[in-house]
This record gives structure tokens, C-alpha cells and sequence, in this order.
């Protein structure tokens, strides 16, 4: 269950109640994109909304961050209802927007700066946290090229150095690395676990389990505009039932009896068991039996996110 | 305070802006080309409406200046979202529309001021008409940049905005009297021609150069609606800046 409820307000860097957002379409279906998000997030920590395409994340994280009115529930900023009081959210928070582009015609310097000088950064101080920033993303080498000559993963360091150089209590990434390959991907993960040591508080949206669970603290798993689990990428591991999956191939004929040992999908022939580390031995002797062969490894965060989320989907 | 506080960041917005600008010297060169083209038929085919052509290109290039807002308005927050970093900043939306309008409008400048020297050598004006001119300029570009940014907020597709931007471009800038003397145009339409920014502005540039006979009724109705026009077009967009940057 989320844990907004409970949490310390003095602790918390967002927390967010019953938070509901309809769009009405002109002669269309109204669309319920978010149906009761509570969530909450403490200061210093790294929290991703993880979800398919269309779940709710970037409704959430837009409202969160003062560009769109929720229709019911709020939200709060480090004590500021960001319906209610934008302007003294604004200068709290950074925002990387989804697919967000630096400006093709202004260098990674020149956009670092000038977005500060646009906050209201005094020139001086803004000169010094452009360069701090830079470094820390490693854009040094292409400072001075213009945006357009930069390769994915540079311009989208170049988003990132933006708002680490606001120093902003609070960040907001929406997919940061939608659309990059694996090594740019890695480029900007360095980057953000470089925006987390500086001690900021980062909500991240993505649909990529990986980067779910190599970034954040904790996860929310949302699915039609609501959360459906939280936790860390190990609890919400365990709620599958177990921490290692067997794999016996063409194992349907004693699906029966492994089904005894733990939670079982079969896929393609192979039945995959959800178990404790104690029974393995005992399945893996009654696939070899069988003259089956067996696979094991750990219970992944994609396991469980398919678990969680194809629960939902069975109960509607 | 509150209101100085609002338009805090206008000139470093624009001065982002006027840099993305002169990065990009085509296309400020190219922003010369549907005047130029216009003036060199003139020369050719009817070289006594120069001075109309001339104070009429003036007009349009202000026009068009601001309508390259509409572009650049719609360009950074479909293409790159930059808006959303923007709007969720201590930026007010205002200082956001205005300093992208300014910033443009400086970096295409060198057109209107080429123009501009030229209108000056073909149409000798006297101080008051010049300041006169310079009103028509300013508010001529108040509302085109106003009326572009305000429908830059309202598309999801760079292609559904272009069409608005050529036809806006042609039905205010080229198909009334701005490029031509007003009374060519219907006499019974003459009222409408003096309401509308452009042609309207060109009449009245055209007067304060002493080149078109204005009655003074007519002067007062071009005049007055120019003015009304660029404030309700810049406070309507102010209001529609800050209502847009937060969707509902």
C-alpha cells in the first residue's frame, strides 16, 4: 500500500492524496487518466512511477509539477499545494519533459546558463553552476558545440545538466531515456545516480524496468491511473511469491506437480516456477527424473511487474 | 512588485532567444525575400508606387517578424518541450511570451532597418512623421506577435500550423492595400482596409510621410483601432500565456 498516509510531512518532498485527473473530450468519452494516486516521497530519495505506456505517469508527474490542474485530490511540494500555490512551487522543482530537446541553436553552456539567468540566478553564480553542472554530466568536450551536432545521449545529458545546475530541491525526469540506445542509456543513468549523490530528490517516470530498478529507491507501479504496488525493487520481488524462477523446459506434463513448489506460468512449453531458495534442489531433481532440463535464476522486477499488472488486468 | 516580478526574465529570455536567432543568418536573410521580390515588381511595373510599396514592406516586415513567433512558439514546445521546463520555473509565461517575441524580433531586424533606409531615401519625412512611423511599426508587430503566439498554444502538429501562418501572412499582409496605395481598393471596403493592422498601418505610415491624403476622421478610425487592437491582442495573449502554460 502506498505509504502517503503515514509518512512524516517534515520528511516528505512530494506527497500526493486521492489525486484524480479527467479529460473531457470535446463529443468523446471523457478519459479517467488517473483514478486516486496517492504516493509520497521523502527527501533525498529517488522514486520511479513505473508503468506501461499510457498509465497514468506523466498525467501524475505534470500535475506535480504545476503544468496541469488535477480534477480532484493534491498534491504537495515541500508543503505547497502546487494547485494552489504554482509560484511558490516553481522555484523548488526542476522538470526534464518527455522527449524534451536543448535548443538546437545554443551550446550545452549556453542553454545551462541562459535557463538559469531565466530562474533568476544572479550571472556570476550563474556562470559557476553552468560549469559545475557540465562537469558533472561530462559535457565539458562539447560545451561550446551547438545542440543540433550532439548525439542523443549528449543532448539528453544536456536536459539533465539543466536542471542538476538549478540545484532544485526537487526533479522531476519524465522517461529520461526514451528512444536512446543501451550506451547513451547508461550515459544518462551515470548522470542521474550523479544527481542523486548531490543529495536532490528525484521522481522519474519510465516504462523501462532496468532503469526502474537501477535508479530509484523505491517504485510505484501504476496501471490506469492507479498505483498498484510499492515498494523496493526487492519487496516488490518478493510479493511474486518467491526469489528464484525455475525454468523446466517442456515441463507441461508435470506442470501439476510443480505447481506444488511455488506460483507457475507456463510459456511456450517451459513452465517457469516462482520459489524459495529451499525447494530448487527438489525441483531440479524431479525435472532430471523426467529427463527435463532445468534453468534457475533469480525472480526478476519484470516477473513482478507482470504479475502485479496482470493481476489488475484480470480482475477487470 | 508583484508586477515587476512578472516580467523578471523578459530580457534574459530574449536574450536566449535573439541568440538562437543570429544563429540561423538564412533565415534572417530569407525573411527579406517576399518584400524584396514585391518591391522589385513594383520598380518594374509600376515604379510610382515605390514609396507606397516601400512604407507598405515596412509594414509587412513587421508583421511577418511577428509572425515568425507563431513558428518558434510552436516549434519549442512541440518539437522540444522546452516550454514545460520553462512554465514550471520561477519564468512567469508572460516574460516567457514577451521575451521569445522581443528576442525574435530583434534578430530579424536588420530587415526592417535595411527598409527602413531605404523608405527614408525615397520618401523624404519630417521628425513627427518618422516617430509616427515608428508607432505604426510597434504596434503593427505588438499584434502579429500577440495573435501568433496565442494560436501557437493551440495545435499538437507543426503541420496544422503552417497553413495558419502562410494564410495569415497573405490574407492581412498581402491582399489588402499594403504593398499598394489604399485607394485602389474598393471605396465601399475603404473602412475595413483602415480597421484591419496591416493595411490600416500602412495607410497610416503612409499619411505620416505625407504620401496618402488621409481625412482627419479617417486618420482618427485607423489610429484608434491600431491602438486598441495591439492592446487587446497583447492582454488577451498575456491572460492566454499564463491559462495556457497550465492546462485545466
Amino acid at each position: 500500500m502506498p505509504r502517503a498516509s503515514g509518512a512524516d510531512m517534515a520528511e516528505d518532498a512530494l506527497r500526493a492524496r486521492d489525486v484524480r485527473k479527467t479529460y473531457r473530450t470535446r463529443g468523446g468519452p471523457a478519459v479517467e487518466a488517473l483514478r486516486g494516486v496517492s504516493l509520497s516521497i521523502r527527501r533525498g530519495e529517488r522514486v520511479a512511477l513505473l508503468g506501461r505506456n499510457g498509465a497514468g505517469k506523466t498525467t501524475f508527474l505534470r500535475i506535480a509539477s504545476t503544468l496541469l490542474l488535477p480534477t480532484a485530490g493534491t498534491v504537495e511540494v515541500l508543503g505547497h499545494d502546487v494547485a494552489a500555490e504554482p509560484d511558490a512551487v516553481r522555484p523548488l522543482i526542476g522538470v526534464v519533459p518527455q522527449e524534451g530537446k536543448p535548443f538546437f541553436h545554443l551550446t550545452p553552456r549556453e542553454q545551462v546558463y541562459a535557463y538559469l539567468r531565466a530562474r533568476g540566478v544572479p550571472r556570476e553564480e550563474a556562470h559557476r553552476k553552468t560549469e559545475w553542472a557540465l562537469g558533472r554530466v561530462g559535457l565539458e568536450d562539447v560545451a561550446d558545440r551547438l545542440a543540433i551536432t550532439l548525439s542523443g545521449g549528449q543532448k539528453q545529458r544536456t536536459m539533465v545538466a539543466t536542471i542538476l545546475a538549478t540545484e532544485a530541491p526537487l526533479l522531476f525526469l519524465d522517461e529520461p531515456t526514451i528512444g536512446l540506445d543501451p550506451f547513451a542509456r547508461r550515459a544518462v543513468w551515470e548522470t542521474l545516480r550523479q544527481l542523486a549523490r548531490a543529495g536532490s530528490t528525484i521522481l522519474l517516470t519510465t516504462h523501462y524496468l532496468d532503469e526502474a530498478e537501477a535508479l530509484s529507491d523505491r517504485l510505484y507501479i501504476v496501471e490506469e491511473g492507479r498505483v498498484l504496488a510499492e515498494g523496493t525493487a526487492d519487496s516488490l520481488k518478493r510479493q511474486v511469491g518467491g526469489t528464484i524462477r525455475v525454468s523446466v523446459k517442456d515441463g507441461a506434463g508435470i506442470a501439476d506437480r510443480l505447481g506444488t513448489y511455488g506460483s507457475t506460468v507456463t510459456e511456450d512449453g517451459t513452465v517457469h516456477v516462482v520459489t524459495g531458495e529451499e525447494k530448487v534442489g527438489e525441483i531440479v531433481d524431479l525435472a532430471m527424473k523426467r529427463g527435463l532440463s532445468a534453468t534457475v535464476g533469480p525472480v526478476t522486477l519484470e516477473e513482478a511487474f507482470l504479475r502485479v499488472v496482470g493481476r489488475s488486468i484480470d480482475e477487470d | 512588485m508583484a508586477f515587476v516580478r512578472r516580467w523578471k526574465g523578459t530580457g534574459v529570455f530574449l536574450g536566449t532567444e535573439l541568440r538562437m536567432t543570429l544563429h540561423d543568418p538564412l533565415a534572417i536573410a530569407s525573411s527579406a525575400l517576399v518584400e524584396g521580390i514585391l518591391l522589385v515588381f513594383v520598380w518594374v511595373l509600376a515604379r510610382d508606387l515605390l514609396p507606397f510599396a516601400l512604407l507598405g514592406s515596412l509594414v509587412y516586415s513587421l508583421f511577418l517578424i511577428g509572425q515568425y513567433v507563431l513558428s518558434e512558439a510552436a516549434y519549442i514546445r512541440i518539437d522540444h518541450r522546452l516550454n514545460e521546463m520553462y512554465h514550471a520555473s520561477p519564468l512567469s509565461p508572460e516574460a516567457y511570451f514577451l521575451g521569445m517575441a522581443s528576442g525574435i524580433g530583434i534578430g530579424y531586424i536588420p530587415t526592417t532597418l535595411a527598409l527602413f533606409v531605404l523608405a527614408l531615401v525615397v520618401v523624404p519625412m519630417t521628425a513627427a512623421g518618422f516617430v509616427a512611423i515608428l508607432g505604426v511599426l510597434l504596434a503593427v508587430w505588438t499584434i502579429s506577435a500577440s495573435i501568433a503566439y496565442t494560436i501557437s498554444t493551440l495545435f499538437k502538429d507543426m503541420k496544422a500550423i503552417w497553413p495558419w501562418a502562410s494564410l495569415i501572412a497573405n490574407v492581412l499582409g498581402v491582399v489588402p492595400p499594403v504593398f499598394y496605395p489604399l485607394d485602389r481598393w474598393p471605396v465601399e471596403w475603404r473602412s475595413l482596409a483602415l480597421v484591419l493592422p496591416t493595411s490600416g498601418g500602412a495607410a497610416l505610415a503612409e499619411a505620416a510621410a505625407g504620401i496618402l491624403p488621409l481625412a482627419q476622421d479617417e486618420v482618427v478610425l485607423a489610429a484608434t483601432a491600431l491602438g486598441l487592437e495591439a492592446l487587446v491582442a497583447f492582454a488577451f495573449t498575456v491572460w492566454w500565456s499564463h491559462r495556457s502554460a497550465r492546462e485545466a
